[in-house]
């Protein structure tokens, strides 16, 4: 039996499969045993798995373009969320250590934060002083977790690569400028 | 000068002892000297740049094998060795061959090296070239000068003197030697910075600069002229002195560090002093604020700003009437400068990606922290025209970076993965001469915090 995820992950449609995903992460919220018999199928990529094209990740703080469900900068490794200078903050948005302390100054005052902005809305925007905005996306299955794969849009005629930005899963005369991912916690 | 010190053999090595000494000897007091010298000139401001561009020149003209010039056609006195010991005799020579320009210049290397200490202005690089110098003076000859009576020296020592290849291959290495200083330069980005040890939350007015160290606060002249010692967590402007014991502040004059003022002010964390106003930033519930007292009514507190946490106020730096500090919070890093007499307040720096930090001010020049995920800078520039700031001191990334792609994916990404700095940019203080930078551990503890200065 083909496993679900990888099935799913095969469609032709993404849009399609975005909402047969949809369908099939309620499913699989309601119970373990379901996905226990779902084996776990990494989907190819160009250099991050799910991403299959050639456009190059978002500028991102610590380097792979990991996001959270608002866009905002997660550290790849572990999700952790980190602020535009690629420190770990908290949910202050205050530097801290590997041990999740506060970062001090020598008066023992905490660091000032920094700015947090969202990878692509508020950082590709300020690059490229065009608004950029995150229309469509797509899922594969990534390290045992389904993984939401975005692309970040804008009208440029240029994607990071510097090259001829493609249509995507952009609207309205939008291109592609970027890719990021967001991973959930739905096993796959 | 192989042939020279090579007999009577019984006195070779004393010789090329005495010669070897004698060239570092005159290396080391020429390079040093012409590093005092270009201390003394101070009119070079942002050397480096032009010490890439001296040691490319010349690594060019070495590698093309170009006549140099200036040339000195003169060589070292030859009866010297006739009325003196030749161990002495060969001490003297190393002393004139060590100082470089009493003999044959056969590279472009000894100009280069002129004029690179001349800009670096720093007796101590001075000495160090010197010492290379005449080390590299008197390496062949102190080799050599000993096996000259066997076949193999005597085919080496002819090889040298008479086949331009040996030469041209020598001038290649230079050349090449030449090129690691310009990419040594140009991988340094800004200026060098000048380690002045354990400390933090520097503060300068004229020449005296002031911080705070493990040990206690430290005054000390910007020429070397004099140190004293100060109360800790201590900060300087215009005549005074102030500093804060507790929630006590305390204001003095520094000339003799006679009273003018005490006050409480609950929460004090950071206070700014000039001849006209102290500004102090205090914890308050909730927050942190900013208030000026006019040092003639001290009476009347002048609320300047508040930030509420996590919003963080900077510490504040004062240049007579002209207060300036950051804001930092998750949505936007500013620096903003208020005119205490005037009462007027404007941002003069903004950043919504980066973080701009710990600003000082002198006359009309601003000197702050501009930190991204790529680097750490210490910029400088008009307070009031933005865009056109230059980097002091630039230092890797303030956090860790993956490698920009995942492991066993393709790794054709152009994301760019900057090496971490050790430290993080801190506290700045701005004289006419120097930029002063605290300088914090990225890991550790804070209390390891060290102070560097480096040249405008």
């Amino acid at each position: 039996m083909r496993p679900i995820g990888e099935s799913l992950a095969a469609s032709t449609s993404r849009r399609g499969f975005l909402a047969r995903t949809s369908r099939l992460l309620a499913v699989l919220a309601g119970g373990g045993a379901i996905s226990a018999l779902v084996k776990p199928g990494t989907a190819d990529a160009f250099h991050f798995c799910g991403h299959i094209y050639t456009t190059d990740s978002c500028p991102h703080p610590t380097g792979l373009p990991r996001v959270d469900a608002h866009g905002f900068p997660l550290r790849a490794a572990d999700g952790h969320p980190v602020d535009d200078l690629g420190q770990p903050v908290n949910t202050a948005g205050q530097p801290v250590d590997a041990s999740g302390r506060v970062l001090l100054d020598p008066d023992g005052l905490p660091l000032p934060p920094a700015p947090r902005t969202r990878v692509c809305q508020d950082g590709v925007t300020g690059r490229i002083g065009r608004r950029a905005r995150i229309d469509g996306s797509w899922y594969r299955c990534c390290g045992g977790h389904i993984r939401k794969l975005v692309d970040c849009c804008a009208h440029t005629p240029r994607r990071i690569n510097g090259d001829a930005a493609l249509t995507g899963y952009c609207y309205s005369g939008r291109r592609v400028y970027c890719v990021m991912y967001y991973d959930t916690k739905i096993p796959c | 000068m192989i042939e020279t010190i090579s007999g009577p053999r019984r006195l070779v090595s004393a010789s090329c002892a005495a010669f070897g000494v004698g060239a570092c000897l005159g290396g080391i007091v020429t390079f040093a000297l012409l590093g005092l010298v270009g201390r003394a000139a101070h009119s070079f401001g942002h050397a480096l740049p032009f010490v890439a561009v001296v040691a490319g020149a010349a690594g060019i003209a070495e590698a093309r094998g170009m006549a140099v010039a200036p040339q000195i056609r003169r060589q070292v006195p030859e009866h010297w060795r006739r009325v003196v010991a030749l161990p002495l005799a060969a001490g003297l020579y190393g002393i004139l061959l060590g100082i470089g320009f009493t003999t044959f210049v056969y590279t472009f290397a000894l100009w280069a090296l002129v004029a690179i200490v001349l800009l670096l202005g720093s007796p101590v690089t001075g000495v160090l070239t010197g010492l290379a110098f005449g080390a590299g003076r008197a390496l062949p000859v102190v080799l050599l000068a000993p096996i000259v009576h066997v076949r193999f020296g005597r085919d080496l020592v002819d090889r040298m003197a008479q086949r331009p290849r040996t030469l041209s291959v020598v001038r290649l290495a230079v050349a090449s030697c030449l090129l690691v200083v310009v990419l040594a330069v140009l991988g340094t980005a800004a200026g060098a910075a000048t380690n002045l040890g354990s400390g933090t939350d520097p503060s300068v007015s004229g020449t005296s600069v002031v911080w705070t160290a493990p040990t206690g606060g430290v005054l000390r002249q910007e020429d070397g002229s004099g140190a004293a010692t100060v109360p800790p967590r201590a900060t300087v402007g215009g005549s005074l002195l102030a500093w804060r014991d507790g929630s006590t502040v305390h204001v003095a004059r520094l000339a003799d560090l006679s009273p003018v003022l005490d006050l409480d002010v609950t929460g004090v964390n950071a206070i700014a002093v000039s001849d006209e106003w102290l500004v102090t930033r205090a914890q308050v519930p909730g927050g942190e604020k900013l208030t000026a007292r006019s040092l003639s009514a001290p009476s009347t507190v002048v609320p300047v700003a508040t930030a509420h946490t996590p919003t963080r106020l900077g510490r504040p730096a004062l240049d007579g009437s002209l207060l300036v500090y950051h804001v930092a919070a998750s949505r936007l890093s500013s620096i903003v400068a208020v005119d205490l007499a005037g009462g007027t307040r404007r941002v003069v720096r903004r950043s919504a990606s980066g973080q701009l930090t710990n600003p000082a001010v002198l006359g009309a020049d601003l000197v702050y922290d501009r930190l991204t995920n790529t680097a750490q800078l210490v910029q400088v520039g008009p307070i009031d025209r933005r865009g056109s700031d230059r980097i002091a001191l630039k230092l890797n990334a303030p956090s860790i970076h993956d490698a920009g792609h995942e492991s066993h994916y393709s790794n054709h990404t152009r994301t760019r993965r900057p090496r971490p700095a050790n430290w993080r940019l801190w506290t700045t203080a701005l004289s006419s001469r120097n930029v002063y930078v605290t300088l914090l551990p990225r890991i550790g503890s804070p209390a390891s915090a060290r102070l560097v200065s480096v040249a405008r």
